[in-house]
């Protein structure tokens, strides 16, 4: 347990000093428990996940790093090795090829490498993974757009017409 | 009694109550929180080029920034050269030493201490220092000439050039060996002043009329150490300061003891970049640098090693499984890291205990 947390805290401050070493990862850590953390990663471009921003959530066990973390989907996603309800990933370096020398940053990048790469022999997501195996590349391309869009996607947000209502108004008392 | 525990019930439902909601807000802020994050994020992606080219001035400026506070420490002590200043300027009033021998210490000494600036605390032992400086010097001679050249000797040549017109408030800034004070600040405070040579030279010259100038000459030192921390790779580092990081004395310790031992420089260079361990992230020491335990090369401390095999007892480089008996040191041109792993024990063995 000490040293899993140790080698956490490590990792936590290398996360720190290499904050923009790769721009498609953020790893935030709870800030409470050492053994919670957030990733915020970023769709691979030209793959249908594109622009969407998907949080995932780890789960560190104490025997870390000779076992795992558990990571899954909390932003759905339509890929065939990622449940599409509980978010759970279907990759073997999260399962019996993981090795101690990964890092939560390189699972997020192996994360990453997965969403561009997806392997629909090993399916979590049944519908997604036969639409690729029966060749409808276009079918899977434009679902799993459609579910970024729906969910990775940042909502235009009502916001900013708020706000500028509110300096325009702000504008005209002060002018007025 | 009853109506205690019937309150009691009462109570542990509203307080779960207040519980739950408190965690499920507490959710919610910590959502909404990276939702923020999130958003941040996408709009510095957006200017994220703008931001940068702003970025690379601002980080040049800092950095040259960081580079004079290290050559002269200007902006941890703002307070010592205006000191300094104020002190030359009062060397420089001839009056004062002309009409009272005390007075004039006193009142250096007095107005030292009201200038807001200084910590009594830290100046008292210099202003006692420097009232005697005075006393004695006006004791001598009356005159500010002799006394001046009594207090630093080794002034350089252009000061005593400017002695004439050392009433002038253009001189002042020149005259930076009137007092001690002024020599010890110029020691660590002003490396690049026009007087480079002076600073230097001035050291020995003064001990002689003042024996508390040992205190002076430490006194900037201690003031360092006091604002700003030696980082273990600082060029201006004293070398005689003991290397407090763990990281840093290792390397240090052993390669002082390879140059005790006369032995080359390439295992030197080995040594003085620790790799940490790629498990648990500590320092490999020497012993666990020379342990290859698979072929594939992949370097992990024993420790780590031990917990693996304790696990599944794969090597985490290549995932093969770990032989039943780990070669300490590799078959294929290892004799190197063996003479290696030799030295090391040797060396443990000699001035560390």
């Amino acid at each position: 347990m000490q040293a899993s947390r140790a080698r956490l805290f490590k990792e936590y401050k290398e996360v720190q000093r290499e904050k923009s070493a790769d721009p498609d990862i953020q790893l935030i850590c709870d800030d409470s428990n050492i053994f919670k953390w957030t990733a915020l990663i970023k769709g691979p471009s030209e793959t249908p996940f594109e622009g969407g921003v998907f949080q995932l959530a780890f789960s560190i066990p104490e025997q870390y790093p000779l076992l795992p973390p558990q990571v899954r989907f909390l932003t759905k996603i339509f890929h065939p090795n990622v449940h599409f309800k509980t978010g759970e990933i279907c990759l073997d370096i999260l399962k019996n090829a993981w090795s101690p020398a990964w890092t939560l940053q390189s699972v997020c990048r192996a994360i990453i490498a997965l969403m561009a790469h997806p392997e629909p022999d090993s399916p979590l997501n049944c519908d997604s993974g036969n639409l690729l195996r029966s060749g409808d590349i276009r079918g899977y391309q434009s679902m799993a757009r459609m579910y970024t869009r729906l969910a990775a996607m940042p909502k235009k947000v009502l916001l900013p017409p708020c706000e500028l209502v509110v300096g325009a108004c702000f504008l005209t008392w002060l002018l007025g | 009694m009853g109506s205690d525990a019937m309150a009691h019930d009462a109570s542990t439902p509203a307080a779960r109550d207040t519980k739950k909601k408190r965690g499920n807000r507490s959710a919610k802020l910590k959502q909404s929180k990276l939702d923020v994050r999130r958003e941040q994020w996408l709009s510095q992606v957006k200017g994220g080029k703008q931001a940068k080219a702003l970025l690379s001035p601002a980080a040049a400026a800092a950095a040259a920034g960081a580079n004079s506070g290290s050559l002269i420490l200007a902006s941890p002590h703002p307070p010592l050269p205006r000191q300094r200043a104020e002190i030359q300027i009062r060397g420089g009033e001839p009056e004062d030493y002309k009409e009272d021998s005390v007075g004039a210490g006193q009142d250096v000494c007095s107005s030292d201490l009201e200038s807001p600036m200084h910590s009594p605390v830290s100046y008292n032992p210099t202003v006692v220092c420097l009232q005697q400086h005075h006393c004695s010097g006006n004791r001598g001679s009356r005159s500010l000439s002799s006394g001046s050249s009594a207090w630093s000797s080794s002034r350089s040549v252009s000061d005593a050039d400017d002695e004439d017109t050392s009433g002038s408030p253009e001189n002042d800034d020149d005259g930076v060996l009137d007092d001690w004070e002024a020599v010890a600040d110029a020691l660590s405070v002003d490396d690049n002043h026009n007087h480079q040579d002076s600073g230097p030279a001035a050291p020995p010259a003064v001990p002689a009329s003042c024996p508390e100038l040992a205190n002076a000459s430490t006194r900037p030192e201690r003031i360092k150490s006091r604002t700003r921390a030696w980082s273990p790779d600082d060029v201006f580092r004293p070398q005689s300061l003991p290397s407090l990081s763990k990281q840093a004395s290792l390397p240090v310790s052993m390669g002082n003891c390879w140059v005790a031992m006369g032995i080359g420089s390439a295992q030197k260079g080995i040594l003085s970049s620790p790799i940490p361990c790629p498990i648990c992230y500590e320092d490999l020491d020497p012993t666990d640098s020379s342990f290859l335990p698979c072929p594939c090369g992949f370097h992990l401390c024993l420790f780590c090693h031990k917990r693996i095999l304790e696990a599944d007892g794969r090597c985490p480089g290549c995932r093969k499984q770990y032989s039943s008996a780990p070669s300490v040191v590799g078959t294929s041109g290892n004799e190197h890291a063996t003479g290696n792993l030799r030295l090391f024990r040797s060396c443990s063995m000699g001035p560390n205990y």
